[in-house]
């Protein structure tokens, strides 16, 4: 393997992070090509916890953008500090004429960044997680077009402003809209899976030392049974961690039916998911799969 | 596609020496051609087909874990224009033409029933079905364009008016947010439904240009997802994609199974209590009655609204007596007819009401 992507391996691993090679990979080219990188998958298969990672990783900041319908320039990009430009007006409208007036209140420290201006005007090239882009709109898509592919963002009254370092971009996404192809050509792409039982059996006792090696197994059985049922919200990876925090605080060694009761709450977070599982036995979601 | 960027991508990491580590070259190949999980689910038989000197071996392997290339059909099903053709027995279809009271020739047509129309009434209908279709569209467009007035936004007026010295020379309204309406069709393309398949094809593509998100699955014995090949502009391009990727068409009904499909591949994603499911079905279920309930059951528990549109319902004195059909009742919102042009019109008022 090559020795940077085993580095990297080892590095998110110190952090509790498991890569994969595939996954390694991918996030080294991010690096390497300067290219954004596009990550899709479920909820819940640690996306967003990948970007955290890398920023510690590189022990540089994480700016983040959580995406949502209705987003636009003034919540992503930059808005005019209104406030401290009336001021100045009022300030200075006895001493300077019209003409400089109106050029001093368009300068740049009358501008507030936002998440995306900030990511490409920080000292130090940073992380930026633009998360659950499917979210957003189309609009706002268009948008992000300019900064994908050239790293830079035009504002009408200050012109282009190019990226004085280039941060690393990564975009989740939980496919719950199709996202348009222009920006998708301008990523790298990796779709991120539920891990296997063995690696998911490996997370949890990464986070829980303490744990007993058949529960964390049984955990993993279970989850993954349950990952295979017509649930509206599979678990993800953090579920099975808090359910595997819970079994080992109320000092579990071996899941019954009362203990998936008294503990489903930490698994499923919908009223007829729960149901769903109340209405069927543990041992049928404690069978091996393949 | 793959565009030159892309190319260069791959230049530039092969120009580093990833080439020499085979799974390295692989992941990140994969990384730089794959834009979508279903290139992703292709991509390592793909690239072991392309760069594995021992061919055979890896292909091997790789068929017992990755699903199998979909075969091009014999026929193209584009000859849905021109495809064969139950004849109809003269004199029933006849008199139900005939006994449309009152009718010139377009609505005739209008009220005839898809599995009943002559062969020389085919290119008419199509026809009409076209204008039909393009007006329904465009009262779907006016109801869209109705909603986007609103009222003033205060703040970006007055951000405005910093340029105009103050004045509010300009006025910024706030637009209504519209509540996007989100669609899932699903179609029955089985032998007994194959005569009507083609006209809801057409109907459904219609509706997708004014539907935010409209997704449409295809199913007989396995479930196809057909909205990918939506977005191509030309209707006979989307027709021949959809007819060359489906690969169960006019095979027998296993509609419990194909729902069931439905809900773990795609539930998560297309069913919410903001989407409105719509099945196309004549209900004749070969499989299992149990999985069909259960499975409508669930897709009722998780959406806003299940509509069954069944062609069946169209004939006279029809009584959903099927054991499919007896069983799914219960769950629906909506049970309505889908036989004929005019069946396919009224529906859009039960689209725009949900």
């Amino acid at each position: 393997m090559n020795k940077e992507i085993q580095g990297l391996i080892n590095d998110f691993y110190e952090q509790d992070y498991i890569l994969n090679q595939a996954l390694a990979t991918s996030v080294f080219l991010l690096n390497n090509l300067e290219k954004p990188l596009l990550l899709e998958g479920d909820p819940g298969v640690g996306k967003t916890m990948l970007a955290s990672t890398l920023a510690a990783h590189l022990k540089t900041d994480l700016i983040r953008l959580q995406c949502y319908e209705g987003l636009d320039v003034g919540t992503t990009i930059y808005e005019w500090n209104y406030q401290k430009q009336l001021l100045h007006i009022k300030l200075f409208e006895q001493e300077k004429d019209k003409r400089t007036l109106g050029e001093e209140i368009f300068g740049m420290e009358y501008v507030l960044k936002r998440p995306l201006l900030r990511s490409i005007t920080a000292q130090k090239p940073v992380v930026l997680l633009i998360d659950e882009i499917d979210r957003a709109d189309e609009e706002f898509e268009a948008f992000l077009l300019e900064l994908l592919s050239d790293f830079q963002i035009s504002i009408p009254e200050l012109g282009t402003i190019k990226a004085v370092t280039k941060p690393m971009v990564i975009l989740t996404s939980n496919r719950t809209r199709e996202l348009s192809d222009a920006l998708r050509r301008r990523c790298l792409y990796h779709w991120v899976d539920f891990p296997s039982k063995a690696m998911e059996i490996d997370i949890i006792a990464r986070k829980l030392p303490d744990i007993d090696e058949q529960l964390a197994a049984q955990v993993v059985h279970f989850i993954h049974n349950l990952r295979k049922s017509s649930l509206k919200k599979p678990p993800g990876i953090a579920e099975s961690l808090d359910w595997a925090k819970t079994l080992v605080l109320l000092n579990v060694d071996n899941i019954t039916d009362e203990i998936v009761e008294n503990t489903l709450g930490s698994v499923l977070k919908h009223k007829d998911d729960i149901e769903f599982v109340r209405n069927k036995s543990v041992q049928e979601f404690l069978m091996p799969i393949d | 596609m793959l565009g030159p960027q892309d190319t260069r991508d791959a230049f530039e990491i092969a120009e580093r020496g990833y080439w020499l580590d085979r799974t390295l070259f692989r992941y990140s190949l994969k990384a730089i051609f794959c834009k979508r999980k279903e290139h992703y689910d292709r991509f390592d038989e793909m690239f072991d087909r392309f760069w594995s000197r021992y061919y055979d071996d890896k292909l091997e392997e790789r068929k017992k874990t990755v699903k199998q290339i979909k075969k091009e059909p014999e026929t193209d099903t584009i000859i849905f224009l021109g495809a064969k053709f139950n004849k109809p027995k003269a004199k029933e279809e006849e008199k139900e033409a005939k006994q449309t009271k009152g009718a010139n020739e377009n609505v005739r047509l209008r009220f005839t029933d898809f599995s009943k129309v002559d062969v020389a009434d085919r290119e008419r209908l199509e026809e009409l079905a076209e204008e039909l279709f393009h007006q329904m569209s465009m009262r779907f467009k006016r109801r869209l364009e109705d909603a986007n007035k609103g009222r003033i936004d205060i703040r970006r007026t007055i951000r405005h008016s910093i340029s105009k010295g103050g004045l509010m020379l300009d006025l910024a309204h706030r637009k209504k947010r519209k509540e996007k309406r989100k669609v899932v069709f699903i179609l029955d393309i089985s032998g007994s439904m194959d005569t009507y398949s083609y006209y809801l094809l057409r109907y459904v593509m219609v509706l997708k240009k004014y539907f935010r998100e409209l997704e449409f699955f295809t199913f007989s014995t396995h479930l196809t997802h057909v909205t990918p090949m939506l977005r191509a502009n030309k209707e006979l391009q989307i027709l021949k994609d959809i007819g060359s990727n489906v690969q169960t068409w006019s095979s027998g009904t296993k509609i419990g199974e194909s729902l069931t499909e439905f809900l773990s591949g795609y539930g998560h994603k297309f069913l919410s209590q903001k989407h409105v499911v719509v099945i196309l079905s004549d209900g004749l279920e070969t499989g299992s009655v149990t999985q069909l309930k259960e499975a409508v059951e669930t897709i009722r528990r998780r959406c806003k609204t299940l509509i069954w549109l069944n062609p069946l319902k169209g004939m006279k004195d029809y009584q959903p007596i099927q054991k499919g059909i007896v069983n799914v009742m219960p769950h629906l919102d909506a049970f309505e007819s889908a036989h004929n042009l005019d069946s396919l019109l009224k529906l859009e008022k039960l689209l725009m009401d949900v």
